[in-house]
């Protein structure tokens, strides 16, 4: 586990901290989930092959405190595996992983709110994982503010955590439903060398005619480029004789100098491309047409444009039918046309179903279905497509707060021969006040 | 260049001003920190507009309607509405797709679940040879970092 003594320690001060705050003592609210997952495969692993591969999983969160008010409140996400059938296939893989741990206070009238611990934050041009703390809050009426600053998680297997710093924050000013725009910024150092600085400005503007406009442009401070701009319309046309249709044109724009160039951070398979000098201008539109509460139909089409490459586009259509509960059915259709870019076309065929009406009828609550077939233009490996299937059902008990799940897909496809894998999942939901 | 010498005094001015600013000011709207549950509520709206405004008072709650696209679309929602996103989804939902640190992908951890949107179903070890060279940038959004990329270290060094 890579669960670090030093977290443990920070985690249980945590928790002695909020028993120890007046009125704010645990029991509040208790909410346990657990999902715990059992799978059975066969792969070929470094001593043995067609081995036998029996993973059990628990994926558990925690939370406590005020949940349903603003106030302190503690949560807690994480997971752990272990194959029983002990084979060498998880070799050199984490067999676990605390994917947040933070105590957290908020309040009400100036959305005030403080995380502390392990926890993810989603800031402008910040999608970290930190070993810190996070403050947030709205100056006014007119602005809000953000900052976070600790350790990034994503630097803890890469020689250690000393020397690992994060911290930015974003800055967003707001006219009631007219517009938002803010600036954020972000900087990661690796063993007290820069890996990171980005500058962000994100946009959101409500215009006449029920039209939207939203977008997104990052600056990379190290190589003083510009990494990406992305911005969004969104255009509903409401009379139509039958439903409603959603028109979103869009316009992206990548420098993978700027966008994939983050120092001593840069990874694999990711690293070289910031020195191809290539740049991607990619635009398309996506359209929805909801016909009634039930139906709805769309089509996508996106085209890439690049300085160095080939261009490529993909086009796609689909079409959902949802009915009760989660009941829903679909399928999509879709093509890539990649030109020499990847040396390759697609088309992908999807199809798929939920049945959640079945309780009162069967013993069991739910069905679904999934399949997916990919028809490739060039040979993978010798083979020209690819055949995925899965099949589920389950049932509920104890007023739904357990849920057992048995699944199973087969797979033929470039990689693997009439490969079969089972699934098991019981998830458990303990809500106490 | 940003002096960067100057961030931990102007990160410590930014928290003084944060902090007194929230304690002595009002802010037009805080958002309820939970959504009423489908037991609360009499009937089960399927999309957030059938009781809300799709440019509300406070929200623009139509932005946040979960289309057949909102899978691959509700990256500027997110951002700037997190607040919103809370109230119905926890961060451990969002860890399925974005944390890449979960091992199983998410159409395989939620299998059943078919009618999620969900990145990588299928066979997607033979696609992602030609949507990576399409469109790299994609990719990176989620593996660009020395942790989400041991997925990808296995087989890319």
């Amino acid at each position: 586990m890579r669960i670090g003594k030093r977290y443990r320690e920070s985690i249980l001060a945590l928790i002695l901290l909020l028993g120890i705050l007046p009125g704010y003592s645990f029991g509040t609210e208790v909410q346990i989930k657990s999902d715990t997952i059992f799978r059975l495969f066969e792969r070929d692993t470094s001593s043995e092959d067609n081995a036998t591969v029996l993973p059990g999983y628990e994926y558990l969160q925690v939370d406590a405190g005020e949940l349903e008010e603003h106030g302190v409140s503690f949560h807690l996400y994480g997971w752990g595996r272990n194959d029983f059938a002990d084979s060498d296939y998880y070799e050199d893989q984490t067999d676990g992983e605390l994917l947040y741990g933070y105590m957290e206070y908020s309040q009400e009238g100036n959305r005030f709110n403080a995380k502390l611990g392990r926890f993810q934050t989603f800031a402008g041009v910040a999608n970290d994982s930190v070993d810190g703390l996070y403050l947030g809050g709205a100056l006014g009426n007119y602005f809000d503010l953000s900052l976070y600053g600790g350790q990034p998680v994503a630097l803890d297997s890469k020689q250690g955590r000393s020397g690992d710093s994060i911290f930015g924050g974003r800055l967003a000013h707001h006219l009631g439903m007219h517009y938002e725009v803010g600036v954020s910024y972000k900087s990661i150092e690796n063993d007290n060398k820069t890996a990171e600085e980005m500058l962000g400005f994100d946009l959101s503007m409500y215009l006449p005619a029920d039209l939207s406009l939203y977008g997104f442009s990052s600056y990379n401070n190290e190589t003083d480029d510009w990494a990406e701009h992305s911005y969004e319309l969104s255009i509903p046309i409401g009379s139509i004789p039958i439903g409603s249709v959603v028109i979103k044109p869009y316009y992206q724009h990548f420098n993978y100098k700027g966008y994939f160039d983050t120092g001593v951070n840069a990874v694999s398979p990711f690293n070289w491309l910031s020195q191809t000098g290539e740049k991607l201008t990619a635009y398309g539109v996506n359209a929805l047409w909801q016909l009634d509460d039930a139906w709805t139909l769309g089509a996508k089409a996106k085209f890439f444009s690049y300085d160095e490459l080939d261009n490529a586009e993909t086009y796609s259509i689909l079409a959902t039918w949802q009915g009760e509960g989660l009941t829903q059915y679909g399928g999509e259709i879709g093509h890539t046309s990649a030109n020499d870019t990847a040396d390759n076309d697609y088309t992908l065929v999807r199809l798929y179903g939920y049945c959640d009406a079945m309780a009162g009828q069967f013993w069991l609550d739910f069905v679904s279905a999934d399949l997916l077939l990919t028809f490739y233009d060039k040979d993978i490996y010798g083979e020209d497509s690819s055949f995925f299937m899965s099949l589920g059902t389950g049932k509920r008990f104890l007023d739904d707060a357990l849920s057992v799940t048995l699944s199973g897909d087969y797979s033929q496809d470039p990689y693997y021969d009439d490969d079969l894998r089972g699934m098991l999942t019981m998830s458990y939901t303990y809500d106490k006040e | 260049m940003v002096n960067k010498s100057l961030f931990p005094i102007l990160t410590l001015l930014a928290v003084v001003l944060l902090v007194a600013a929230c304690a002595g000011l009002q802010s037009s709207y805080t958002p309820p920190v939970k959504h009423p549950s489908a037991a609360d509520l009499e009937e089960v709206p399927k999309v957030c507009t059938n009781c809300h405004d799709a440019r509300g008072e406070n929200v623009a709650y139509g932005r946040y309607v979960h289309t057949a696209d909102f899978g691959t679309s509700h990256r500027p929602a997110a951002t700037q509405g997190e607040a919103i996103c809370a109230m119905c989804h926890q961060t451990s939902f969002c860890n399925d797709c974005h944390a890449t640190r979960v091992e199983l992908k998410p159409s395989l951890k939620n299998q059943t679940k078919t009618y999620r949107s969900a990145p990588h179903r299928g066979d997607y070890l033979s696609r992602h040879r030609i949507d990576g060279r399409v469109d790299p940038t994609s990719c990176f959004r989620c593996h660009g970092n020395p942790k989400s990329a041991e997925s990808c270290a296995k087989c890319h060094g």
